[in-house]
């Protein structure tokens, strides 16, 4: 394997990042078990309000590098990092981080929508409920703006009663994102939102990621390089464990600095 | 052989094998069923009544209850079998025995005759023969036709009406008596005090001069009340029936000790189904007689439901309080292994051992206490510190606990973990997931536990002998008096109550058939509990079912 480490750090501060940096992340390794690493000294500035997509082929450690932003990976027993992840510049693994704040803030969209059941619009307002909203004109507004951001009032705002399982499948992973939205957050995190949704509910959650990238910062991990390509700004190509790449999404799918990446992306394998 | 091993490869004979278990399964389960059914639900036709002539001269008159083939041998050692016939007979006050076996070879003629009655009475169980006259009063009346008929049911119903008001005048002369009743005990508890304080002595002199008080206000009423009540009384004494037994003797009957009078020889069916009617509600709706052989099952019924209701309260939260630590809370490792363990062995421990836990803890232990601390003025008569309907119910939901327990980790594990997840990334605290995602979504494995909760706790008997259940309960555990719900009562249940009447009944072949009733009732009150939680739980997996797509 390439030794990359003690040039990645260098890579993304030569990259010609505009914006502010929002999450950043210092030496991070992961373990899921003991001595053995499934991310191997991450270093990376994520942009503020544009989208960042992480590809790489499966088991490269994306999406356990995104479920680092909110702490998802807190829940799996005997897991734990070193190093340090910034959000705002301020470490969220301190002791003082109250996790509820944190994934108040950053929101997450999963692989596989995952409504709660209950109606639409109980779906919306969990967030804002279990973060102490108790009014009911102020959720109403909440779930209007939430559903209109992801480009779902339309379709569901005669039947917010209605058990949200009848929904269809993408209009279920939209829902997931109103549900994110409602909490206001400053960054959402996508795993793969469209893998399991059909051409046309994928294309609409694109245009949904493309609204939303004007007022939020949104990460996303995604199989599908051409879906990176049309919808990030910036790419960050990872192999087992290591950022491998991260630039702006054109230099990445047009001007590789990696051979590795450029092999990733012509297809020669992966 | 291609073929040959090609059934193999199928395993029919294996596919008939395990359809075996089931076949046997189900047929035992229908046998029994079956059994339970027609045995008891035969319980409460009005059978015919037949009259017996032996050889001998004698004869009876009864219900034909059965029919046996007996080996005996003869005084030369020869074997010999004969045809049996069992008879009710009845009328225990003449003859002591309510059955009677007879040989088909003694037996000279059998005939239905159709006046012959059938009298179920308040005591001493039935009795059958025919009417001779009616006494009402000073007059008598001899039976002659159908129109006596109507005489002996309008005197019968005269006389149960009477009966009715006596209870009630009884109820009411009480009731005038408790303020003199409760006044009388507090003289009584002073007067017995030695060394009186003089505010003592003064308390008991204004106690006593209230005394005079009340007796004075409440005499007039109390002697109009008891007037009247001796009236009924004789009237009733006064209404009565001449009998005459299938081998003419004599019998006075007095009609207000009379439950129902019928002839079922001269009944359709549409008559003698009313009559099953009739009896069937008197069994589900009213008190047991004669040391639980006759008479209805409805304390037991009551008590059984309510021990049930109250088991259900306590287990249920406990079960998911618990289930919800070692499933989101606890750490995982040997000890919460241990735990569980422990947990699904404590189903497994038998149940006469729970009871004499109870006994010990609940009973004796907790109730003791109780009593020292509240109830310490009726001392030593123990309120709390003996067995009751509270003490009972609490040792059933210890009984199945585990159960609960089981079922209810088997519905939060059944939660999906993208349900989970989602939750906590929208920030809610492990709390709120918990509350608003878990335990909603868990509901229909809670209700399974429940459900198999209410099934063995039904059932179980042997625990409930020695922390609460009694022969007779004077009063249920719950009526219109204060505080309404009497959870230190001791209360009846159908499954002692089928323990009680089969195998503790002065009466046994009598009370045979009211075992297998009793049973069935048991059997249709789990049921009915059982499909009421089925339907909310299904109503919950309807609402919660997880989306696929």
């Amino acid at each position: 394997m390439v030794n990359m480490k003690t040039t990645l750090r260098d890579n993304n501060l030569d990259t010609k990042v505009s914006a502010k940096t929002i999450i950043e992340t210092i030496d991070l390794d992961f373990y899921y078990v003991p001595e053995e690493k499934a991310l191997k000294t991450v270093n990376l500035r994520i942009p503020e309000k544009k989208v960042t997509a992480f590809i790489g082929p499966s088991g490269c450690g994306k999406s356990t590098l995104l479920r680092c932003f909110n702490r998802m990976n807190d829940l799996i027993i005997g897991s734990y990092i070193e190093g340090s992840v910034l959000i705002e510049g301020r470490n969220i693994y301190d002791k003082q981080v109250r996790l509820e704040e944190l994934r108040n803030k950053v929101g997450m969209v999963f692989q596989k929508s995952n409504p709660f059941p209950m109606s639409i619009w109980e779906n919306v307002a969990f967030g804002p409920k279990v973060n102490g909203v108790s009014s009911k004109s102020e959720l109403d507004d909440i779930v209007e703006s939430a559903l209109k951001q992801a480009d779902l009032w339309r379709e569901v705002n005669d039947r917010m009663d209605q058990s949200a399982l009848d929904l269809s499948g993408g209009q279920q992973q939209r829902l997931c994102i109103a549900r994110t939205l409602a909490n206001k957050p400053s960054i959402i995190l996508m795993d793969e939102p469209a893998s399991a949704l059909d051409p046309i509910s994928t294309g609409k959650i694109e245009e949904t990621i493309e609204e939303l990238k004007k007022e939020y910062t949104i990460v996303i991990v995604t199989h599908n390089m051409q879906q990176a390509a049309r919808v990030s700004d910036y790419t960050a190509f990872m192999m087992v464990g290591e950022m491998v790449e991260f630039d702006q999404t054109n230099t990445i799918f047009t001007n590789p600095k990696k051979k590795l990446t450029e092999e990733y992306i012509t297809g020669r394998f992966g | 052989m291609k073929k040959m091993s090609y059934f193999k490869k199928k395993g029919d004979s294996y596919i008939i094998f395990t359809a075996t278990g089931l076949i046997l399964s189900l047929a035992m389960v229908v046998l029994i069923m079956t059994i339970i059914l027609v045995k008891g639900l035969g319980f409460f036709w009005p059978s015919d009544l037949v009259q017996v002539k032996l050889q001998d001269g004698k004869a009876y008159l009864g219900e034909q209850w059965a029919e046996s083939t007996k080996h005996e041998f003869d005084t030369d050692g020869n074997r010999i079998t004969h045809e049996e016939i069992q008879f009710k007979i009845g009328n225990r006050d003449l003859y002591g025995l309510d059955f009677i076996w007879l040989s088909r070879n003694e037996i000279e003629k059998m005939e239905k005759p159709k006046n012959a009655f059938s009298f179920e009475r308040l005591g001493y169980g039935n009795f059958y023969g025919f009417i001779k006259s009616l006494n009402i009063g000073d007059k008598q009346f001899n039976y002659l036709d159908e129109q006596s008929n109507n005489a002996v049911e309008a005197a019968h119903d005269k006389a149960v009406k009477n009966r009715h008001e006596i209870k009630e005048l009884e109820n009411d002369i009480n009731k005038l008596n408790t303020p003199l009743v409760n006044l009388q005990r507090e003289i009584s508890l002073l007067q017995l005090k030695e060394n009186k304080t003089p505010e003592e002595q003064n308390e008991l002199e204004k106690l006593q001069k209230e005394e005079q008080a009340v007796t004075d206000k409440i005499n007039p009423e109390y002697q109009k009340l008891s007037k009247k009540l001796e009236s009924i009384y004789l009237e009733n004494q006064n209404i009565f029936l001449n009998l005459l037994t299938a081998d003419n003797r004599e019998k006075k009957l007095l009609l207000a000790d009379v439950v129902r009078i019928y002839r079922p020889n001269d009944f359709n069916v549409l008559e003698k189904s009313w009559i099953y009617v009739k009896k069937f509600y008197e069994f589900v709706a009213d008190e047991p007689r004669e040391s639980n052989t006759e008479g209805g099952v409805f304390p037991a019924i009551f008590g059984t439901v309510m021990m049930v209701l109250l088991m259900s309260i306590a287990v249920v939260p406990f079960g998911i309080l618990a289930a919800i630590y070692l499933n989101e809370y606890a750490k995982q490792g040997a000890i919460i292994r241990m735990i569980r363990l422990s947990v699904n062995n404590l189903a497994g421990v038998p149940s006469i051992v729970y009871g004499i836990f109870g006994l010990g803890f609940f009973v004796y232990a907790l109730g003791g206490t109780i009593d020292q601390l509240f109830f310490s003025s009726t001392l030593p008569e123990p309120t709390f510190g003996t067995g009751g309907i509270l003490w009972a119910s609490l040792t059933l939901a210890l009984l199945t606990l585990p159960v609960v327990i089981v079922a209810t980790e088997e519905g939060i594990l059944a939660v999906p973990r993208a349900n989970k997840e989602g939750a906590l990334a929208l920030g809610s605290t492990r709390w709120q997931m918990v509350r608003k995602i878990v335990l909603p979504n868990a509901m229909p494995g809670i209700l399974t536990g429940l459900i198999l909760a209410i099934s063995r706790g039904a059932g179980e008997v042997a625990p409930l002998m020695i922390t609460g259940v009694v022969k007779l309960a004077p009063s249920l555990p719950l009526d219109a008096s204060f505080p309404f719900l009497h959870l230190d009562r001791k209360f009846m249940h159908l499954g002692f109550h089928i323990y009680d009447v089969g195998f503790q009944s002065p009466n046994v072949e009598a009370a045979k058939p009211m075992v297998y009733t009793t049973a069935l009732l048991l059997i249709v009150i789990v049921v009915l509990l059982n499909i009421l939680a089925i339907y909310i739980r299904n109503r919950l997996r309807k609402k919660y079912k997880t989306s696929v797509f």
